[in-house]
């Protein structure tokens, strides 16, 4: 760190190199990758205890994503586009195809992230890599819907139509994160969109669309960006 | 560690040849007419702005994506800049003001003033013009615009025009160039659509840069 105090234009080599932060700044990231548990056939669930349940007839998700990310600064909202890939029990694919194409996989305990730059796929720094993996295992028990035995969030339902789950961030996290909505559809297995609630008034909204459930994944997906 | 060293070596030498290939100011410059003053400061904006941009970084070994937004007001000579991860995570929010720099929102290790003062200087050399006038500038035949801002500390040289592209020198009080920005276009309410920053001093690092949206 004395040598960064001593390099102030260096500022773009500082990501990711602090362990002590790493858990704060992938919390958001943690949220978007957390949600892909949510396309569970969760429709007719009444209460916390049913969602679990339900999560244990997901195979797999293939969907499509549009986020909306409003902060303070800006006039217009920003909006990126992607796709997501998650298969039981521990693969996933969260990409970002606009406007940076970044994608980040996972599977079982190999974590990878690559940023398109120059017409190729670079990796993402080791360090970055890393702190994924430290926010992944602290959420693992969401991929398995166990909401509520989350240290990080208080979990909440109501059936609806339409469904809500809703999660207030614990002491500690409640700095970044106020709270989280998942607004599920009328249609069985799909939600409609996530509302995300920063302190500050930054709001994030991700809306999925072309959902499809239990399709046969290709292992390369999970593997290679 | 043989590798290791290979490798500083090969970018010791690679720094060096590339403040090398900086060529140095030849042109000789005295106060322009009045009239050309304003090509001077055709780069920067006038009007409040605000803007968005995909950052691609590279430096000594690697490589980093990020979103960067400005907004400001240049005559306050004031912004607020923001740097985000690709998902959209802020990592660094902080103003330029005329009485210095406030931070909003740093995350470790964006959360040192050096850090701060580093990020405001480097978006202050592509948004704002010195602060004084130019202490020489000229208007070739061609129109593209040659003007320097000189002080005891270091000296800024812009050349170009818009229906080309544009580029700012930053040179220290050697004369060394320290940052070398190329701005191209088209220009977007006055904003370069590409921008390519290039750090030779302290430590080297390259800044592409992308305008993705832009408001009013």
């Amino acid at each position: 760190m004395r040598s960064l105090q001593r390099i102030p234009c260096v500022w773009i080599f500082l990501s990711v190199l602090v362990k002590e932060n790493r858990m704060k700044r992938f919390i958001f990231l943690s949220v978007l990758i957390a949600m892909a548990v949510f396309f569970a056939d969760i429709g007719p669930a009444q209460d916390l205890t049913s969602l679990k349940e339900a999560f244990r007839k997901i195979r797999s998700v293939k969907a499509e994503f549009l986020q909306k990310r409003s902060l303070p600064i800006l006039t217009k909202p920003l909006f990126s586009e992607g796709r997501l890939f998650f298969s039981m029990p521990d693969s996933l694919r969260w990409e970002y195809l606009s406007p940076l194409r970044s994608v980040m996989l996972r599977k079982g305990n190999n974590i990878q992230i690559y940023n398109f730059s120059d017409g190729v796929w670079k990796p993402e720094l080791a360090q970055a890599v890393e702190s994924r993996r430290m926010v992944l295992a602290e959420i693992s028990h969401w991929f398995q819907g166990r909401f509520d035995e989350s240290t990080a969030f208080r979990p909440s339902y109501s059936p609806g139509p339409p469904g809500r789950v809703l999660l207030v961030s614990r002491e500690g996290i409640n700095k970044f994160i106020n709270r989280i909505e998942i607004i599920l559809s009328l249609r069985p297995g799909v939600i409609d969109r996530v509302e995300i609630e920063e302190p500050g008034g930054s709001r994030t909204s991700i809306e999925f669309k072309n959902v499809e459930i239990n399709l046969s994944l290709p292992s390369e997906v999970f593997e290679k960006p | 560690m043989i590798r290791r060293k290979g490798l500083d070596i090969f970018l010791l030498g690679f720094l060096i040849l590339s403040i090398g290939c900086v060529p140095k100011s030849k042109t000789t410059l005295s106060p322009g007419p009045p009239e050309d003053l304003t090509g001077c400061h055709a780069i920067f904006p006038a009007e409040p702005w605000e803007s968005v941009h995909k950052i691609e970084a590279t430096f000594g070994g690697g490589s980093s994506s990020l979103i960067g937004i400005t907004k400001g007001e240049p005559s306050e000579r004031r912004f607020q800049s923001v740097l985000l991860t690709p998902d959209g995570f802020v990592l660094f929010d902080a103003e330029r003001r005329v009485k210095g720099i406030s931070v909003r929102k740093a995350v470790a290790p964006f959360d040192s003033p050096a850090f701060a003062r580093g990020l405001i200087e480097d978006v202050s050399l592509l948004f704002l013009p010195p602060a004084a006038k130019p202490t020489t500038w000229k208007k070739e035949t061609n129109g593209t615009m040659i003007c320097k801002w000189e002080n005891p500390e270091n000296s800024t040289e812009i050349t170009g025009s818009m229906d080309k592209s544009w580029r700012i020198l930053r040179r220290d009080k050697y004369g060394e160039v320290t940052k070398e920005v190329v701005l191209n276009g088209p220009f977007l309410n006055g904003l370069a659509s590409r921008i390519e920053y290039r750090a030779f001093k302290p430590a080297p690092y390259l800044l592409r840069m992308t305008l993705i949206q832009t408001c009013p």
